[in-house]
């Protein structure tokens, strides 16, 4: 507490609010461009933070991470590309709402939801930084394996209309994770001899081209009278509408604030799982996938969360919760600053920085997107073909920034095509999504496992995380076989 | 049913290649006991199964309702046309590596849209060019990325700076 009043004082000693929003801009505008993933635009930033004064920084890359989660749902609403890896959930429900008409109260209800998201990360990053970190340490090859397993059991309910098409696309999705070189032995798998296939195939990659580039062989020709004139006006929700929501955007903070927590769990599982519980506990959970407001408020909840406890970890032990967390990490080195307890007795400025800085970010975060939405929107509006031609430049200009490599565009252009396949003969994407980016954590850490205790599976047995977790998983799966079971009990009553 | 049978001979063919292609990953010495090919070989085995479970379900199903009419279901382009459209934006690579980027975005912008149904005049030509520039200044100079330089106009505008 005596951090953030320190910080409060800095309002006025220092241009800690021109930085805190400048970061906050710069992260919008890298979130919302398909290709350029929240670290990538804080990547993009550390050079400009040199000249800074270290906690000026600091606050800097904070609020452009904050700005990158949000933006992220941008293009998964209006052109269901997401963003970044944990905007890939806003798709479902956001993009079905674009479609309806609703872009302006998708955008709303994103925004909403990523104040209250990116607040709760607040409260929790300030009160529970050093208490809750102590988690993280515990955390084992057998807990990650089991986190990738509890993440992969959320198919379940990705999955539609047929949970088997889901678990054909989820395979999919891990036959993909595994090229590249192998996470433990270090040798070349489906490479066929490519240097550039060497590190795999980023899950940003076929994220473009699943859900961009096929949407946009899907709609090809096709007038844009269906897609609809939307409005150009951003809606917050109304009092109601928040009501209705709140339920939804606590489940994304609980999932934020635990994935916050886990060291290399990331946004995109917490969005996940979020958006998988929110729609096993709403009362109308046949709307998910079709336009549900709370299908929005659950993921963007969740990742904005995650936005600032994943800082928990790095800030106490400097165990980096993501890959933003992880440029983060190195903006603290570049300035000589060092995760730990020592970080909070010495550099009081730099901590109460951060914490108002992201205070001020948050609630800078309604006017800004304010004034930026409307131009999305407007851009939105632009005749079809300008529109698909426009998105096609944007999309083949993001990916060349990841490694500055026309061979990715091509990687993106293909997975386009299988992305156009899937769709044609009713597969989700989602699930072959969730496979590529939790692929390589299940297999790695559950063969490092095996390595520890010299091939014996009991060792899962000896955690108690790890059992938690796989509980949890068998209790989804479950729940989704019983569910689809009913269904499919139901459809042959009514038919005979 | 039909899409379904289809999907399932795909998807064995996919499985097979799949695990004919994990008999060329290399082994060593300090390979653990799973070893690289290990969960290849299960996805692959897994894939099989899936698909034939894929297969035998849409052969035993009963066609007992008609498909479901949507009437919010948007309109979707033909295979061909679909198909057309990616090969008019993969031209974006071999155009980007010979002429570079602003060309090659300039190029993409102008074909793209004239397939999806612009009208070819002046106006298409000034927005691909204004296109074109917003690009360039986005990620070259604002951004301070490089884009490809081609082979034909090296340095033109790629990495260029005001």
């Amino acid at each position: 507490m005596n951090e953030f009043l320190h910080g409060l004082q800095m309002l006025v000693s220092t241009p800690l609010v021109f930085v805190a929003i400048g970061g906050l801009v710069w992260g919008i505008l890298g979130g919302a461009m398909p290709g350029l993933s929240a670290s990538i635009t804080m990547a993009l930033l550390l050079p400009f933070t040199y000249t800074l004064e270290p906690s000026m920084a600091i606050v800097m890359l904070a609020t452009c991470y904050i700005g990158a989660e949000y933006g992220g749902s941008i293009p998964a609403i209006l052109v269901r590309t997401p963003g970044t890896n944990s905007a890939a959930a806003t798709v479902l429900d956001g993009y079905e709402m674009k479609r309806q008409g609703r872009a302006g109260e998708a955008l709303g209800i994103s925004l909403w939801s990523g104040v209250i998201g990116s607040l709760f990360g607040l409260l929790m990053l300030m009160t529970l930084t050093e208490p809750l970190s102590r988690i993280a340490l515990l955390f084992r090859p057998t807990t990650y394996c089991a986190l990738g397993i509890l993440g992969l059991s959320v198919i379940a309910s990705l999955s539609g209309k047929s949970l088997l098409k889901g678990c054909i696309a989820a395979v999919l999705g891990m036959m993909v994770a595994t090229i590249g070189t192998d996470p433990v032995d270090g040798v070349s798998r489906f490479t066929f001899g490519t240097a550039d296939l060497l590190d795999g195939v980023a899950p940003i990659f076929a994220m473009v081209g699943l859900f961009a580039v096929s949407e946009l062989m899907t709609r090809s020709g096709t007038s844009g009278t269906e897609i609809g004139r939307q409005e150009i006006r951003l809606r917050l929700p109304n009092f109601a509408m928040m009501k209705k929501l709140w339920p939804a955007q606590a489940i994304g903070c609980v999932f934020g604030t635990l994935e916050g927590l886990t060291p290399g769990g990331g946004g995109a599982i917490a969005s996940f799982l979020a958006y998988n519980e929110a729609k096993r506990w709403s009362k109308n959970p046949e709307r998910f996938g079709k336009g549900a407001e709370e299908g929005v408020a659950a993921p963007e909840t969740a990742n904005n969360t995650v936005a600032s406890t994943a800082l928990i970890p790095l800030l106490s032990f400097g165990i980096p919760g993501s890959n933003s967390a992880a440029v983060l990490l190195g903006g603290l080195l570049i300035h000589g600053l060092l995760p730990g307890p020592r970080l909070f007795e010495e550099n009081t400025d730099v901590i109460g920085g951060l914490y108002v800085g992201s205070l001020v970010a948050t609630i800078a975060q309604l006017a800004v997107g304010f004034l930026i939405l409307p131009v999305c929107l407007w851009l939105v509006n632009r005749p079809r073909p300008y529109l698909a031609a426009f998105i096609f430049a944007l999309v083949v200009s993001g990916i060349f920034t990841l490694n500055m490599a026309l061979f990715d565009v091509g990687l993106v252009l293909a997975a386009g095509l299988v992305g156009y396949l899937l769709r044609s003969f009713g597969f989700p994407f989602l699930p072959a999504v969730l496979g590529l980016v939790l692929g390589e954590l299940v297999e790695s850490n559950y063969r490092r496992s095996l390595q520890l205790s010299g091939g014996d599976i009991g060792i899962f047995l000896e955690d108690p995380i790890a059992i938690g977790f796989l509980v949890a998983a068998s209790l989804i799966v479950v729940g989704a076989l019983v569910r689809e079971w009913r269904d499919a009990t139901s459809k042959r009553k009514v038919s005979t | 049913m039909r899409k379904d049978l289809v999907a399932s001979a795909v998807l064995l063919l996919v499985a097979s290649l799949y695990y004919w292609a994990t008999t060329d990953i290399p082994t060593t010495t300090l390979s653990d006991d799973i070893g690289p090919r290990g969960l290849p070989n299960v996805l692959s085995i897994l894939l099989a199964l899936l698909a034939i479970g894929l297969g035998a379900r849409a052969l035993l199903a009963a066609p007992v309702a008609a498909p479901e009419i949507e009437d919010d279901k948007e309109k979707e382009a033909s295979t061909l046309r679909a198909f057309g459209l990616l090969l008019v934006g993969a031209l974006y690579v071999p155009a980007a590596y010979a002429l570079g980027y602003v060309p090659a975005i300039f190029l993409l912008v102008v074909a793209i849209a004239a397939y999806e149904g612009a009208r070819v005049s002046w106006r298409l030509f000034a927005v691909a060019a204004g296109g074109a520039a917003i690009f360039w200044l986005l990620f070259v100079q604002a951004l301070g990325i490089p884009q490809p330089d081609g082979v034909l106009l090296p340095s033109m505008f790629s990495e260029f700076r005001l």
